[in-house]
């Protein structure tokens, strides 16, 4: 059986990686557009200067010819017949599959803000090769502007940092990071970016940038009237998936690749995990997904349950936060809100009726792993009894006999 | 594999797994010479106390399908094929923590000191007298065992 993966990323490598440790004699090839495997999560440490190409690989050097996987890298798939069973690529080459996991993540998506699109000095942040280029900028410019202060926004603005430049980042909302944080947990980030020389425009939009006869962008126009001088732009106004390729195949979209719980598409013989399928945009749940799909693709039944995706981790400056679930629920949602801080420490409870919908725990996160498990399985705490701030894994202990794993007593 | 199998009912909380962890991963120091106020003293083992339970340890399970593994973005952590255990690179690490968010049993904490690792049960480099906690234990609460997978 020839299995071909369309990226190599998370969901890709692990899916490749499962299938052949389960079934070496399986052939896979992998096609990705890239010629490097790398992490998108540690771009900031490359751009940084901290490591790197290699550093930010997150899989062995040898890991293709130890595996025996095919790698076409520097490929772009242009087109997908599922009758005919192949792809097609940008160099004309045709490459049949038996199964296909689609697992091309999402690309970054520039607004349409007069003149941000055409500005030639404006960048995404999403590859290596984003990266790259903005390394190259780094070397010259002397004022960066973040349009966008999410998880990635944030990322990029440490590195620009990181390489001396001025650094101004843009948010529209309130706060930075406010998918992930509520408003004390953020102004703890946001003083930390300032005193490491960063300026912050919140609750502010971008109205148009002013381009040069060479193409540049170099003031950004903002609706309250300011301009902000920029060498370089990095734009972090979000993802979108990217499947632009299959286009004509009859393969069932909405905004991102519609699969079912085996993560199997509506065509035969082909699955999607990963970034491109809307489900979850985080590296776990990309992870899990592209291990799902290479077992359900080996002729295995296993279905992918763990949809749940609001969470994530936040380490700059040493400040670590912890955040799941609903942190920032409305007046109406009825929620009792519980707080304990000190002067390292911001915690944060959401809970309704017994069933705890959000954490923020900031500062000390050691041990804070059940907490997702409490939020996705919707375990009720009301019996328990006890201050929520002291729960543990200990108040749900119990253990497989025959195995020694641990499993929760609820 | 081999697995630390924990007897709770035996486990009487004298800690001396946590010692004995701390002391395992301070070069030369023994039980007592270790230096339990080091910024690096870390236990990778925790007992918990429950009124109605008692005394509930919780070590790391190097888990059958390890959460923790799925969660690495850098390559730092991977389940070795050979042995079973978890085995985590500090130098591939980007301390972005998404394995101490994803471990269902809380386990895995960053350091203290630095915040740029993750403190985690290496399985005291699979030694062949086995983990320094089992042997630290009086009560024979934890126990090594082979376990089929």
């Amino acid at each position: 059986m020839k299995i071909v993966i369309i990226g190599a990323s998370a969901a890709g490598i692990s899916a490749a990686k499962t299938i052949k440790v389960s079934e070496p004699e399986t052939e896979v090839v992998i096609i990705s557009k890239e010629d490097s495997v790398h992490s998108r999560c540690m771009l900031h440490k490359f751009l940084g200067h901290q490591r790197d190409a290699k550093g930010i690989s997150f899989i062995a050097d040898d890991f293709f010819e130890t595996a025996g996987i095919t790698w076409l890298n520097n490929t772009t798939v242009i087109s997908l017949d599922p009758d005919k069973k192949t792809v097609t690529t940008h160099d004309n080459q045709t490459i049949s599959y038996d199964k296909l996991l689609i697992a091309t993540g999402a690309a970054y998506f520039i607004p349409p803000i007069p003149g941000l699109r055409e500005s030639k000095n404006v960048y995404g942040f999403r590859d290596l090769n984003d990266a790259k280029l903005l390394d190259r900028e780094c070397q010259t410019a002397k004022n960066a502007v973040v349009i966008g202060a999410g998880l990635v926004g944030m990322d990029a603005a440490v590195a620009l940092l990181e390489r001396g430049l001025n650094v101004t980042v843009i948010e529209m909302t309130k706060d930075v990071m406010s998918l992930q944080l509520d408003h004390q947990a953020a102004r703890a980030y946001q003083q930390l970016f300032e005193e490491a020389g960063a300026e912050f425009i919140l609750e502010d939009k971008v109205v148009s940038v002013d381009v040069n006869d060479v193409g540049r962008g170099t003031t950004i126009h903002l609706a309250s009237g300011k301009a902000v001088p920029a060498d370089v732009i990095v734009i972090a106004a979000g993802v979108r998936p990217a499947f632009n390729f299959t286009q004509g195949s009859g393969i069932k979209t909405n905004h991102a690749i519609l699969v079912g719980d085996d993560l199997k598409t509506n065509l035969k013989d082909i699955y999607a995990a990963g970034d491109v399928t809307g489900i979850a945009g985080i590296w776990p749940n990309a992870m899990k997904q592209g291990r799902v799909a290479a077992i359900n693709m080996l002729g295995e039944k296993l279905l992918y349950e763990d949809r749940y995706a609001l969470k994530n981790t936040v380490n700059f400056y040493g400040l670590t936060t912890l955040s799941l679930g609903n942190i920032n629920p409305e007046p109406e949602e009825n929620c009792e809100i519980l707080i304990r801080e000190d002067r390292h420490n911001y915690q944060k409870v959401v809970l309704k009726n017994g069933i705890v919908l959000g954490v923020i725990m900031q500062g000390d996160i050691g041990g804070t792993g059940f907490w997702q498990y409490l939020i996705k399985n919707k375990i009720d705490i009301s019996g328990k009894n006890k201050d929520v701030f002291s729960l543990s894994f200990a108040d749900f202990y119990d253990l497989d006999q025959q195995t020694g794993e641990y499993k929760y007593a609820v | 594999m081999k697995r630390i199998i924990i007897d709770r009912e035996k486990c009487d909380g004298c800690l001396n797994c946590n010692i004995a962890c701390i002391s395992a991963h301070e070069e030369g120091s023994n039980f007592y010479t270790v230096n339990l106020q080091s910024p690096d003293a870390e236990t990778r083992n925790f007992i918990k106390f429950d009124v109605g339970k008692g005394y509930l340890p919780i070590f790391c399970r190097h888990c059958d399908e390890p959460e923790c593994v799925l969660s690495c973005m850098s390559g730092a952590l991977e389940k070795d094929p050979v042995s079973g255990h978890v085995q985590y690179d500090e130098n591939k690490c980007a301390a972005c923590y998404m394995c101490v968010m994803n471990c269902p049993f809380g386990v895995l904490k960053p350091d203290k000191k630095n915040r740029t690792k993750v403190i985690k049960c290496d399985f005291c480099d699979d030694k062949p007298d086995g983990p320094s906690c089992v042997k630290a234990c009086p009560k024979q609460a934890i126990v090594v065992k082979e376990v089929n997978l």
